[in-house]
């Protein structure tokens, strides 16, 4: 379904098809997929300034699955990178809660799954999403309303809720004051500044 | 920039955050630098959904948008902030909020 959607809003944004599909190919994130399709318009800078902002949340979960797998090969670890989602990032936490035994082959068949499913659904609205009205099915919403769903999980301290706090109020005085290119990065930075000044 | 540099552009960096201590295991930076890793990303996806929720013609407005940001709030809240139930949540409240006031 979101890769549907993600197909949809690229090609309405001025991808090519074989691009997009080939973004859902290489890239593997949904959040920084549907984030490129938004600031594609506000040009290579923000793209790029919140892509790697999105990235940074890979970083404890790629030094927490590294323990979770334990001894493997290189080309074993960086296959278990390729697809470090959100979704196969819990799928594989909750394995090991369970005591699910090999935790490298558990998350190897989770980023099968949803592989196939991102790039096939990503290639479907890519190739029939002309026909499709984005505003019309509601589909530009499901993009800000993933954000807010990976944001509720993340919300764990009191700290957490400041953050959201300070992140609306910047993002909507960001609206009125910086151009549209800026708006999200201006506020997330703000935001986080002043989040990580503090301490639980 | 060309399209599909700056997707090869946005692959490097997403693979090379998920493969960096995946690659050669070391400890999370702490301190301030990780306290900043950590609420980031969480500042980055609450101004991403504003912006789209609140403003999504590129200034704020009272638009169905809101009926969906309402219903993400509370199906976070409601399926113990589950990715699926906020969205499925915000995209009822959504289309509520679109049959009443169009």
């Amino acid at each position: 379904m979101f890769g549907i959607a993600f197909g949809v809003l690229a090609i309405r944004a001025g991808l090519a098809p074989w691009v997009t599909v080939l973004s859902s190919f290489i890239v593997v994130s949904g959040a920084a997929q549907f984030a490129m399709v938004g600031l594609l318009a506000a040009g290579p800078g923000p793209v790029l300034i919140a892509t790697t902002g999105l990235a940074l949340r890979h970083l404890p979960m790629s030094a927490k699955l590294a323990d979770l797998i334990g001894e493997r090969s290189l080309p074993t670890r960086l296959s278990l990178a390729w697809v470090l989602t959100d979704e196969t990032f819990g799928l594989t936490l909750r394995a090991s809660q369970a005591g699910v035994p090999d935790l490298a082959a558990y998350k190897a068949a989770a980023d099968l799954m949803l592989y196939s499913a991102w790039v096939g659904g990503t290639a479907v609205g890519a190739f029939v999403g002309r026909t499709i009205d984005p505003a019309a099915l509601g589909i530009d919403v499901l993009f800000a309303l993933l954000f807010l769903g990976l944001a509720a999980p993340l919300l764990r301290t009191r700290r957490d809720w400041i953050v959201v706090g300070l992140a609306v109020a910047a993002a909507l005085l960001a609206i009125a004051v910086l151009p549209e290119a800026w708006q999200v990065t201006g506020a997330a930075t703000v935001a986080a500044f002043i989040g990580t000044a503090i301490r639980e | 920039m060309n399209d599909l540099i700056l997707i090869l552009l946005v692959a490097v960096i997403t693979f090379g955050s998920r493969a960096v201590f995946l690659v050669r295991r070391r400890q999370v930076p702490e301190g301030l630098v990780g306290r900043f890793l950590e609420v980031f990303p969480l500042a980055l996806f609450i101004a991403l959904a504003t912006t789209g929720l609140a403003a999504p013609d590129g200034y704020v407005a009272v638009t169905p948008a809101l009926g969906g940001a309402a219903g993400g709030v509370v199906g976070a809240f409601a399926t113990r902030r589950s990715l699926v139930g906020t969205i499925l949540i915000g995209a009822a409240g959504y289309w509520l909020a679109r049959m009443l006031v169009g």
